[in-house]
């Protein structure tokens, strides 16, 4: 357990979320922060929680309709201003590679939920797309149907 | 205040199982005598539902002739009595035997009253429509979840067509000893017609469609069996019950065809003057017409638009002026002609047709009124269709941009794209000592990844722990990472049993080359930086691979979205041939000196 090195940098959030320059609603998205200390708590031990947690968080955003592009980059300005104000705040070596192993992870993590999401969502585009060409494709005879039908009715639109 | 003599009421009903289901739950009622007609939708397993619809029209039937030899018999009164009773024993029918558990039935019923009043009750989504003066109204609300829930607002119409539980129903016949049915009166007039149909129709064809064949020229039986027809066409996804009942009929035509009609002898009575105006605004010097003589363009240019004109006046429809403006306007732009040509013809049509309108109004004000709105009217259709014609040619333009541009990328190889920004940031470079940390913890990690002896994934990782040292080495670990990813991901299929074994590759390179630098010779600082430039590689690694995965399916989902569209687009499509298609029978129908073209059905 590292509960103390965990509320230093829990002290960052303001900073790292920027939350004084945009504002409540403009602000980062704290997954990844959040994310991050709970790594730091749980230090070396393993926490199944952490990456479910964060599965949780970057799923509902998904689901409101965030790009995947959209978190990506998100998750990448907030390790960067992570480590940028850890590495200024923090005087121990050791405790800013702690917090530099954290945000790795987190990060890493992060980005593989996101492709395995993109993933899943190819998969059921793409079973959607061999359900959209059988459609069609009985649109398209019923189309041909029905010009010849107004052939035979003497449209003179008929193609 | 005097009674209206009563009207005479003819009916006629059909009913069809539709094209999907073997058995018919359907039911109808039809009891001249009692003048009582109704249609029934059962529902339930293993033939139940035929059973409930049945048990409903006898009990109903029953009711109503007890009712009659009553000496007082109010329509409503004994309507709701007859459809309590009918779910008194459908309900005891139901609760009796375990297979018919839970069955039930709709019911629409009219009643029709000595003073031609007719009162209609239903339970369910089986409806009831009038039509009176060739305009179809629905006469009874859904009583379905979502047809609730959009009367509430709580969904908009679009949501309602396409929401999961348009089906279910939210009061029935049967499933409890009580109903509620819902009643509305109408006072008959000569020539009404009312329908009552199961929802095999009202789902199955659309309002329009049904109108038009109601308001046909056949008696009710020849109606019915021609609204069935119209089901199955659309589809027949459920059994289908029409009654048609038919109050009198008009003999003489309505005051609107007498003026259609005059209307358009008047317009074809100036023809002769229609094809002089349009000599003298020189039409026949316009381009569209080089080929034809001057008398020849003005016969078949202005000619054929003043029969357009005519037909459409007669018919009050747009299509025969839509037809010829769209025959006029592709021809021209089939020889690459310019479209200001063609906006200039029609505007001297126009103005041929206007001084054609000046004139009869000069001798008949009545009759320029009304065509003073009537020909411009069908002068805009011509405008509309045009507009279409360009429209449609811009698309065609546009896919050939598009099929040209797809061609011209697909002749690139992967090397002539610039897919690599030019100026990379680049950090410092290491200082000597954490340099020395770098290379130290590589040859760390590569031999702990040595030691799991699964040489397939031992290579990707050491090749991921190779391209991060390069990446921390030369650029302080901001590489473009989308470069690194690219040749790493290579041309994996876009699933998961190809992409989770690169995922893991990066994981276990990360977690090795960062347990591995920790290991290495050196003092904490050095270990500190020589890590963060691991780490930042690393993080850009795993980041870019994932924003391949991510182009990789949104081509998929862009291509989802086209197909969408398409299909969007066909089904218009089918909508429009579908009118059109009931247009033309709806001429052959009506006209007697028309007669359908013979040919392969």
């Amino acid at each position: 357990m590292n509960v103390d090195l965990a509320d230093r940098i829990a002290a960052l959030r303001d900073e790292v979320l920027d939350t004084v320059e945009r504002g409540e609603q403009g602000a980062l998205n704290g997954e990844i922060f959040d994310a991050t200390l709970r790594c730091l708590v749980a230090f070396e031990a393993t926490d199944p929680g952490i990456d479910l947690a964060l599965h949780d968080a970057l799923s509902r955003r998904l689901a409101w309709g965030d790009s995947e592009h959209a978190l990506l980059a998100e998750a990448d300005e907030v390790c960067e201003r992570l480590l940028a104000s850890a590495r200024r705040a923090l005087r121990e070596p050791s405790e800013e590679m702690l917090v530099v192993e954290a945000v790795t992870q987190i990060a890493c993590t992060a980005a593989r939920i996101v492709a395995n999401a993109a993933i899943a969502r190819a998969g059921t585009d793409r079973a959607a797309v061999l359900r959209e060409q059988a459609a069609l494709k009985r649109l398209r005879e019923a189309v041909a149907r029905q010009q010849e039908e107004l052939a035979r009715l003497g449209d003179p639109l008929a193609e | 205040m005097t009674t209206p003599p009563p009207l005479r009421i003819r009916a006629a009903g059909a009913t069809h199982p539709g094209r999907v289901r073997d058995n018919n739950e359907d039911c109808l009622l039809i009891e001249q005598n009692l003048g009582l007609f109704g249609v029934f939708d059962g529902m339930g397993g293993h033939h139940a539902g035929e059973v409930a619809s049945a048990t409903a029209r006898d009990a109903v039937r029953d009711a109503v002739r007890d009712a009659k030899g009553a000496t007082h018999f109010v329509e409503r009164e004994a309507l709701e009595a007859a459809l309590q009773q009918a779910s008194v024993v459908v309900h005891a029918e139901s609760s009796r035997r375990k297979a018919r558990r839970g069955m039930g039935t709709t019911a629409v019923l009219a009643q029709v009253g000595g003073t031609n009043t007719v009162t209609v009750a239903h339970v369910g989504d089986s409806r009831a429509y009038l039509l009176r003066d060739g305009r179809l109204q629905v006469l009874t609300a859904d009583h379905t979840i979502v047809a609730e829930l959009l009367a509430r607002g709580a969904l908009d119409p679009d949501e309602a067509r396409t929401h999961p539980y348009r089906a279910v129903l939210s009061r029935n016949l049967g499933a409890a000893p009580e109903t509620r049915p819902e009643f509305c009166h109408v006072q008959l007039q000569a020539g009404d017609r009312l329908l009552l149909c199961s929802d095999g129709l009202s789902t199955f064809a659309s309002h329009r469609a049904i109108e038009q064949t109601l308001a046909g020229a056949g008696d009710p039986d020849t109606t019915a069996k021609e609204l069935i027809e119209l089901a199955l066409k659309g589809g027949g996804g459920d059994n289908v019950t029409a009654v048609v009942i038919e109050a009198g009929r008009k003999e003489v035509p309505r005051r609107t065809q007498i003026i259609r009609t005059s209307g358009a002898n008047a317009w074809w009575s100036q023809r002769d003057l229609f094809l002089q105006q349009a000599a003298a605004r020189d039409i026949a010097r316009s381009p569209i017409c080089a080929v034809l003589s001057p008398g020849e363009a003005v016969d078949i240019v202005a000619g054929n638009l003043c029969e357009a004109i005519y037909r459409d006046l007669e018919q009050t429809t747009g299509i025969h002026v839509w037809t010829y403006a769209e025959n006029l306007v592709a021809g021209w732009l089939d020889q690459d002609g310019d479209f200001a040509v063609v906006r200039d013809l029609l505007d001297r049509l126009a103005s041929a047709a206007d001084a054609v309108v000046e004139h009869i109004g000069a001798t008949h004000f009545d009759m320029g009124a009304l065509l003073g709105l009537a020909v411009p009217r069908a002068l805009l259709v011509a405008e509309l269709a045009s507009g279409g014609m360009i429209s449609k040619r811009l698309r065609e333009v546009e896919a050939q941009i598009v099929e040209a541009q797809s061609a011209l990328a697909a002749s690139e190889s992967f090397s002539e794209n610039v897919t690599v920004p030019i100026d990379v940031p680049r950090a410092d470079p290491p200082s000597p000592a954490v340099a020395r940390c770098l290379d130290a913890a590589l040859e760390l990690a590569l031999a702990d990844a040595r030691t799991h002896k699964r040489p397939r994934e031992d290579g990707i990782v050491a090749d991921c722990l190779e391209r991060a040292h390069k990446a921390a080495r030369d650029h302080g670990g901001q590489l473009d990472g989308m470069l690194a990813a690219r040749e790493l991901f290579g041309t994996c299929a876009l699933g998961e049993p190809a992409i989770a074994p690169l995922l893991d590759a990066l994981d276990r390179a990360r977690l090795t080359h960062v347990s591995a630098v920790k290991r290495a010779p050196g003092d904490d600082a050095c270990r500190a930086a020589a890590l963060r430039r691991i780490a930042t590689a690393h993080r850009m690694l795993c980041s870019s691979t994932a924003r391949i995965v991510v182009d990789g399916g949104s081509s998929v989902t862009d291509r989802h979205r086209e197909m969408l569209e398409q299909i969007s687009l066909l089904r218009r499509k089918v909508a429009d041939n579908e009118r059109r298609i009931q247009t033309l029978e709806g001429r052959y129908k009506t006209q007697p000196g028309w007669a359908p073209p013979r040919g392969e059905a």
